[in-house]
């Protein structure tokens, strides 16, 4: 019995102190520069400097750091500066690190209100919705150390099953282990598809002010429609100074020339 | 005889009836005189007494028509006898000195061609004073003019022209009374007639340096539609005349002579031109002229469901009424309701001039800052033959109160009965003022390095376990088996002396018996004191040994102790024997 229990509480240690070793070293490089950078342009915001806290939010991107509160801001900088397509650029990456941050939600839509064209999204199915908000509920490194936290712990608990001459424990380790085995299975899957929808999903936003749309890479297809600034693009093909293109309504086409600046 | 006489004279009556009938259809041209001088006019009629159609005229190579064909119908019944004529007339000016042949005219009359006989006048020097200054066509010829005024004989598409008709009248001719015989038509143009009130005579006009008195008769705008060469349909006047005669009343005034005077403006060719097509914009609409435009709201800021006006102006000189306006462009959150057009527009001879604006009416639908973009009006100024493009200012409407956008639509804000959202809830939101930094450029841990290593390690630790376990148990499994070896071993010392006197029945049960009383003492740590078969049980019980093991045990002892006193055959031995060693490695695998 007294063997069981260590070996528990060794699990548990090994388990806190690899999920905690996950979490901190990323954060192991925030600096204190990019802190009071981001202080000093949260005021200048405030005193409705808006140019001035851009400059000293864009300061602290240069210097490599960044979070969803920055993008937030800059894109609120932006939208009281009325540039539209920045701002929903900013929005946008502020989304990317954080899905389900109200603020950004909120935020995200007044600016998407300044755009000209009122893009209908196709309506999703309700799997596909549920898939997303599975997708989202975690960035895609997260996904990734929950995986490994669940196979870990299928090992230990696995060995367990070998070690305890208990039938009844033995039970309870091998149950439970196929159980966090089967979690693993899935966190997995959705890990990988996770980073292939980001690898394949490239998405981009409009910064030309109105921009044709054609059938063709070419000026002889059909004029097909008129787009504007602060458009969300999800990238195709591209041939030479063309870019294939679909908007959120599925409609898809070239464009030429167009000044676009990529979420990814 | 008579009868027949009769009937003959009859005949002759009639066919000479009709010979007279046939007789009577003439055809004839009458000129004025044979003999004109070069400044001189002919008139030439072209008389039937029986109406006929598709006349055709001589070809007046050698002259000009001045005008005609006159057409007159005279239709008589005098004293029962009708008599009918039908006369072309036209004036005709020699071209040349000489003998001039005017060709045959033709006719058809009763499904019959008839043709006149060719004419020769003689033209002669150009004489001073052309006869008969008195006469109607003379005098209005030369003191009557009607003048179609183009202000640009090759206007661009679209550019505004003015055609002014102005007649031309002076002494001694009086004007009673203008009929319009034909007003011009303007097929390929956008018109716009002036209104001009009254007509009013101007006694200080001037025709070609002469002073006349001058009508303003029609004022016309035209805005041409189409390019090339377009023609202006003729202005047709008949004008009642009056002109002093010869003859005096009885107080000595001249006598005023009635006549009438058809005057025509003559067909003008305007040559218009295309808009270039290089440097075109791609929202030209066809507008042409000088222009202002401009975009201008009625409120720049205003709460939600509110409405405002944008209007969009253009304003100038230019075909007004004939392009479109630009559209605004607004963001889609803002209702945009048709616009209302609304023209001021005056037309001068300079072309028409005025406002044009389209209202539109908005009303936004959630709180926000919304950009008007910039609108852009194109027209072709054809003074300075280039297009221009004016471009609107971009303007913010300020939406300070209402719901927010699409809250509904992507976060489930519960069931709206139980928690309204509140104007505050609803507002842009404020900056974040906390934040942790992550470096941009991170290695995504998924597929890393670390991420293998860590994904790796715990199926080696499983197998480092598993094959950890497998070794213990393999070795606690072995030093079981040890133990019965061990404990065989034992059996088979004590049993070897017993089997040492195989033949010997009494020293082999002798040894049989001690070999399990000292397998016993060493298997349950006993000291040798005497062992009864109760105790033996009794001890055996103690282990929890096998009943059915423990009373074979105790039977082999009871066999070896009868053995000892009663000889028994060889067979028994062996048996016992096995029995025993039996019974022992029972006992051991139970203990």
């Amino acid at each position: 019995m007294k063997n069981k229990l260590t070996l528990y509480r060794y699990t548990r240690i090994l388990l806190f102190y690899g999920v905690g070793l996950f979490l901190n070293l990323s954060n192991l490089y925030s600096q204190e520069g990019a802190s009071s950078l981001f202080a000093e342009a949260n005021k200048a915001y405030n005193e409705a400097n808006y140019s001035d806290a851009v400059a000293r939010y864009k300061q602290i991107l240069a210097e490599g750091q960044h979070s969803a509160a920055l993008y937030y801001n800059l894109g609120n900088a932006f939208y009281r500066l009325n540039q539209v397509a920045e701002s929903i650029y900013f929005f946008e990456k502020a989304k990317q690190l954080d899905p389900e941050n109200q603020d950004i939600q909120v935020n995200s839509l007044f600016a998407q209100n300044m755009t000209i064209d009122a893009i209908e999204p196709l309506p999703r199915s309700q799997l596909a919705q549920l898939q997303i908000t599975l997708f989202d509920l975690f960035e895609l490194d997260r996904w990734a150390q929950i995986t490994l936290v669940l196979l870990w712990a299928f090992v230990f608990l696995f060995l367990g099953y070998l070690i305890t001459q208990n039938s009844s424990h033995k039970r309870n380790f091998f149950f439970l282990s196929i159980a966090v085995f089967l979690l693993f299975i899935g966190t997995f899957s959705i890990s990988y598809f996770k980073d292939r929808a980001a690898k394949q999903n490239k998405y981009a936003i409009l910064f030309s002010k109105q921009i044709d749309t054609w059938s063709e890479p070419n000026q002889q297809g059909d004029l097909l429609f008129l787009l504007h600034e602060g458009t969300k693009v999800q990238l195709l093909d591209s041939l030479s100074e063309w870019q294939k293109i679909r908007i959120a309504n599925g409609s898809e086409g070239w464009l030429k020339n167009a000044e676009l600046r990529k979420l990814n | 005889m008579i009868k027949r006489k009769t009937l003959y004279s009859f005949l002759l009556l009639l066919i000479g009836f009709t010979f007279s009938l046939q007789a009577q259809v003439s055809f004839d041209a009458k000129v004025s005189k044979k003999r004109l001088g070069l400044n001189e006019r002919l008139r030439i009629d072209f008389i039937m007494n029986e109406n006929g159609d598709n006349f055709i005229p001589p070809d007046f190579n050698n002259f000009l028509v001045v005008s005609g064909p006159q057409q007159s119908v005279n239709r008589s019944w005098v004293n029962g006898v009708s008599s009918f004529s039908k006369t072309y007339t036209y004036f005709l000016t020699p071209k040349s000195k000489g003998i001039l042949r005017i060709g045959q005219a033709q006719i058809t009359i009763n499904g019959e061609v008839y043709k006149t006989s060719p004419v020769e006048v003689q033209v002669t020097e150009a004489v001073k004073k052309p006869n008969d200054p008195d006469n109607i066509d003379y005098l209005t010829d030369e003191n009557i003019h009607l003048i179609a005024e183009i202000s640009n004989n090759s206007p661009y598409l679209n550019e505004g022209i003015s055609v002014v008709y102005k007649l031309y009248f002076r002494n001694p001719i009086s004007i009673n009374d203008v009929q319009e015989l034909e007003s011009p038509t303007y097929g390929d143009f956008w018109s716009s007639k002036i209104n001009i009130g009254r007509i009013q005579v101007d006694p200080r006009g001037q025709y070609k340096g002469e002073p006349y008195n001058e009508v303003v008769w029609q004022k016309v705008v035209l805005y041409p539609q189409k390019s090339g060469k377009l023609t202006i349909e003729p202005l047709t006047l008949n004008l009642q005349l009056s002109v002093p005669s010869n003859r005096r009343d009885l107080f000595g005034r001249r006598i005023l002579k009635q006549g009438q005077k058809t005057i025509t403006s003559g067909r003008r060719t305007l040559n218009v031109k295309p808009l270039p097509t290089s440097g075109q914009p791609e929202n030209f609409t066809g507008a042409v002229g000088q222009f202002d435009f401009d975009v201008i709201l009625s409120k720049d800021a205003l709460k939600a469901s509110e409405s405002f006006q944008a209007k969009i102006k253009v304003s100038g000189k230019g075909n007004l009424n004939l392009f479109q306006l630009p559209e605004i462009n607004v963001p889609n959150t803002l209702e945009v309701y048709e616009p209302e057009r609304k023209e001021t527009i005056k037309t001068t001879l300079s072309g028409t001039e005025g406002t044009v604006e389209e209202n539109y009416t908005i009303v936004p639908q959630y709180q926000g800052k919304y950009p008007i973009p910039p609108v852009a009006f194109s027209y072709f100024d054809p003074k300075a033959k280039n297009y221009k493009t004016v471009r609107s200012q971009e303007l913010l409407v300020d939406v300070y109160e209402g719901p927010t956008s699409g809250m509904t639509n992507t976060s489930p804000v519960p069931t709206s009965t139980r928690t309204p959202l509140t104007a505050s809830e609803g507002a842009f939101r404020f900056i974040q003022l906390e934040t942790d930094f992550k470096p941009v450029i991170t290695k995504a841990f998924w597929m890393s390095k670390r991420f293998w290593l860590l994904f790796i390690l715990p199926f080696v630790l499983l197998l480092l376990g598993y094959s950890i376990n497998r070794f213990v148990i393999q070795k606690s499994k072995d030093s079981a088996s040890n133990k019965q070896r061990l404990a065989e071993k034992l059996a088979k010392k004590y049993l070897s002396s017993a089997k040492k006197a195989f033949g010997n029945q009494v020293a082999f049960y002798e040894a049989l018996e001690r070999a399990l009383h000292n397998y016993l003492k060493a298997k349950l740590k006993i000291e040798t004191i005497e062992l009864s078969k109760t105790k033996i049980a009794e001890l055996l019980e103690n282990k929890k040994v096998d009943k059915v093991i423990a009373t074979e045990f105790i039977a082999v002892i009871e066999n070896c102790e009868r053995a000892r006193y009663a000889p028994e055959s060889e067979g028994s031995i062996q048996t016992d024997f096995e029995k025993a060693s039996r019974a022992m490695a029972m006992i051991d695998r139970q203990l």
